[in-house]
């Protein structure tokens, strides 16, 4: 025990109305944390809305003062950000109004299981805008307020302790605050302190009256060691980027826009940014975009390549020179994008399917001479090898770094099958 | 030319990489689209990474780990954002440093999440009750990504104050060939405490700006406040001393506000009376414009403003020496136009706007000539 305790209160006085529970809870905290030998700068005072957030000035530690039932997480982001200065400690302040709106964050508090204490002080109303009930007034009160009295009130300290709280507690009788509350400072973890507390201004005026309508003092705890945050520096993500110099001639000059589109699962969006890298390894510029339904894995997925010897900023693809369309799917999804200019390469299983004639047209069996995991990248082979965009060889290089590349390079050679 | 490292990158891997290296410490983020890059980098790249709930605990944890002095980030698209409102105007009010990075996309609501837009400069002018300006730095190319994302995190800690990072899908989801040895080394940003005379925990310093002082610090015990404060801050309601700290949350920005503005001017010739004006994700667009203008024997200038708000003054003085001005952005309204000039804009100036695809070099070049 050390020898001059430091004071943890300052010594304003209270701004409760007179008779107010809520000063008792304050006062055995303080005392609690002075017996333990806190000093006012290891403790952080969370506070919100509500006359239970009215205590910051009150107290001579750090204090951080915010918004209306949002405490238990502010104090969540405390206490995860003191993890790494021990000897620090989170104590977090709440009405039963604050725990009404701000339940979740007790829940993830209680599932998280960081270092810190909530203390909820429930007065089974809210004071400070006129007495109107919360998620936590119980029914035992609603019926003498005669007002939603079959609705039960959320049990926090069941609710707090299924969720993973190490410790949580509800105390009704005022003796026992203080040896509860120093309990929940000794444990390392989550704790939940509820208190039921007076309001003599709007709701119960006398303690055997509030103690009559409060739920049942309850106490439980989990067994389960506190959860530690840790930090740790981590690599440049450009360590692992890969590098393309230019090592192929290009044989396009202008911007060429190249559309692949499929379906997901079709490898479209590989194909694409394949595609890309090798005309970076022919020395130009390119950009890639992937469009494809949120249900990633169905439905249409389209890759919009687009390749130029000069410097790329505009990355729009309003008129696609080369479109390569592999499934139905991908059809549906560009067709409205091809225009007089654009040369549309399909698969020949699709050509039932168009009702509307392309001026620049070529059919290929892509699907029928490989599945449908390689038939985009077959489509894109060929249309290297057709339209000379850039050496097929830099597509090769590309794959040739893959862990599927020999599946990727087999796709590719097959490309000499398609005369 | 190149230095051998032309990569296929997006902006979401440029502007996370950027940011730790400025001193970001701490990512915390609920998934949502286009933000699916950023949040995937932070995972890889951030020395802590932590998956909230929803966006309300994202920014109240986020608020508790800056008060104890990290430098926290979070990326969210619009209806995230919409959802942390409140959060941000405390973390605005304690004077807490973080970088809230948005990804637009086409609203209202939900909207189209996988849809590029400039939709939410707007929101961002109105975000903090009473008016009172928020750093918006928006990137228009992957420099700028860097560069950006720099700032950002040296104005949160230089001003302590929330700062947006204001991106676009097509910024953050479209991978471009991109040589990463243009990218100079960052500085990196950390909290320097100076003091002069007695603590205060809102006592201005520097820039208008308190001392930082963490919770759990063994020096002094400090205290943070959303609600109206003193120097102290201990609450009050609208005393003098509370007026005044309110009205410096307001004063910071604007009196170091060269040093929050950043643009690029991009003059064609000493004789050039026609405008470009544009910010984001427009100015691919409008630099080819540029481009096509000038093969075609048109002078016309490009001014690309990456400081979005609080708006600075001498950008009228320069507007005022132009004929004619566009002002393109990808928004049905023309936010910046009307940020600018209010909902009648001068004759001179003409919005470019559209919704739902980005605006085309085309459509721009018109606007000049027509
Ligand atoms: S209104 Fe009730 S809870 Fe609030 S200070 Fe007064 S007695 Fe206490």
């Amino acid at each position: 025990m050390i020898e001059t305790k430091e004071k943890i209160l300052t010594g304003k006085k209270f701004p409760f109305c007179p008779g107010c529970g809520h000063g008792i809870s304050i006062n055995q905290l303080a005392k609690v944390l002075e017996d333990l030998g806190y000093k006012p700068e290891d403790i952080v005072i969370v506070s919100d809305i509500g006359c239970s957030g009215l205590i910051d000035p009150l107290f001579a530690t750090h204090t951080i003062h915010g918004l209306h039932g949002r405490s238990p997480a502010l104090g969540l982001g405390v206490a995860m950000g003191l993890e790494q200065k021990p000897g620090k400690k989170t104590i977090a302040f709440i009405g039963d109004g604050g725990a009404t709106i701000g339940l979740q964050h007790i829940l993830e508090d209680a599932r998280r299981n960081v270092d810190m204490t909530l203390i909820l002080l429930n007065n089974l109303l809210y004071g400070m805008t006129g007495g109107q009930i919360s998620g936590l007034s119980t029914r035992k009160y609603k019926e003498i307020i005669d007002f939603e009295k079959d609705i039960p009130p959320f049990d926090v300290v069941k609710l707090a302790y299924a969720s993973g709280a190490r410790y949580a507690v509800r105390v009704n009788n005022p003796k026992n605050i203080k040896e509860k509350i120093r309990k929940a400072i000794e444990t390392e973890g989550f704790s939940l302190v509820e208190i039921a507390s007076l309001c003599p201004s709007y709701g119960m005026k006398k303690l055997p009256e509030l103690m009559a309508v409060a739920d049942d003092e309850e106490e439980f705890e989990n067994n389960r060691p506190p959860t530690h945050i840790v930090s740790k520096e981590r690599n440049s993500l450009f360590d692992r980027e890969r590098y393309f110099s230019p090592e192929f001639e290009a044989h396009a000059g202008k911007r060429t826009g190249i559309l692949i589109a499929g379906s997901a699962g079709g490898g479209v969006q590989s194909v694409g940014a394949f595609m890309a890298q090798a005309a970076m390894l022919s020395g130009m510029q390119a950009t890639m975009k992937g469009e494809y339904p949120i249900t990633v894995g169905t439905g249409f997925s389209v890759a919009e390549v687009i390749a130029d010897k000069n410097e790329i900023n505009y990355t729009g693809l309003d008129n696609p020179d080369i479109a390569v369309i592999v499934t139905e799917d991908g059809l549906e999804k560009v067709k409205h994008r091809i225009t007089a200019d654009t040369k549309v390469y399909l698969d020949e299983k699709l050509t039932g399917k168009i009702d509307f004639s392309y001026k620049k047209l070529i059919i290929k069996p892509f699907h029928a001479l490989v599945n449908r995991k390689s038939a985009a990248l077959l489509a894109v082979a060929y249309v290297l090898k057709k339209e000379q965009l850039f050496p097929l060889e830099a597509l090769k290089k590309v794959l040739s770094d893959h862990r599927l590349k020999d599946i990727f390079l087999d796709t590719v050679a097959r490309v000499e099958e398609l005369e | 030319m190149t230095t051998g490292q032309l990569a296929l990158v997006d902006g979401s891997k440029i502007i996370i990489e950027a940011l730790a290296q400025s001193g970001a410490d701490v990512f915390v983020g609920y998934p949502i689209t286009p933000s699916n890059w950023t949040y995937k980098y932070a995972k890889q790249r951030m020395p802590l990474f932590l998956a909230a709930p929803d966006e309300i605990s994202t920014l109240q944890w986020m608020a508790g780990l800056s008060a104890t002095g990290k430098i926290p980030v979070t990326s969210s698209a619009f209806p995230g954002i919409a959802l942390m409102v409140e959060s941000i105007n405390m973390a605005y009010a304690m004077e807490l440093p973080m970088v809230i990075v948005i990804t637009q996309r086409l609203g209202p609501s939900t909207g189209s999440a996988t849809t590029g837009a400039q939709g939410d400069l707007m929101f961002l002018k109105g975000i903090i009750s009473g008016g009172y300006p928020v750093p918006v730095f928006s990137p228009s190319c992957f420099e700028d990504a860097w560069t950006l994302s720099n700032k950002a995190v040296e104005t949160a800690i230089k001003y302590r104050t929330p700062v947006f990072l204001l991106t676009s899908k097509e910024m953050v989801m479209y991978r471009k060939s991109f040589d990463l040895g243009r990218l100079k080394p960052l500085q990196k940003h950390t909290h320097q405490r100076q003091i002069t005379g007695e603590f205060k925990p809102y006592k201005p310093e520097a820039n208008d700006t308190p001392a930082f002082v963490p919770l759990g610090d063994d020096e002094f015990s400090t205290r943070f406040t959303a609600s109206t404060h003193d120097q102290d801050g201990n609450i009050r309601k609208a005393d003098p001393e509370a007026m005044a700290n309110t009205k410096r949350l307001r004063k910071k920005f604007i009196r170091n506000i060269d040093d929050l503005f950043a643009y690029e001017w991009i003059k064609s010739g000493p004789s050039a009376k026609t405008l470009i004006l544009t910010w984001g994700i427009t100015t691919d667009a409008a630099k080819d414009a540029i481009k096509i203008l000038t093969r075609d024997g048109k002078n016309v200038d490009l001014l690309v403003l990456k400081t979005l708000l609080p708006v600075h003054q001498k950008l009228y003085d320069w507007l005022d020496d132009y004929d004619k001005i566009i002002i393109a952005e990808e928004n049905l309204t023309g936010q910046l136009k009307e940020i600018l000039f209010g909902e009648r804009a001068p004759g001179k100036v003409t919005g470019v706007n559209k919704i739902g695809m980005m605006i085309t070099p085309g459509e721009i070049v018109e606007a000049v000539l027509s």
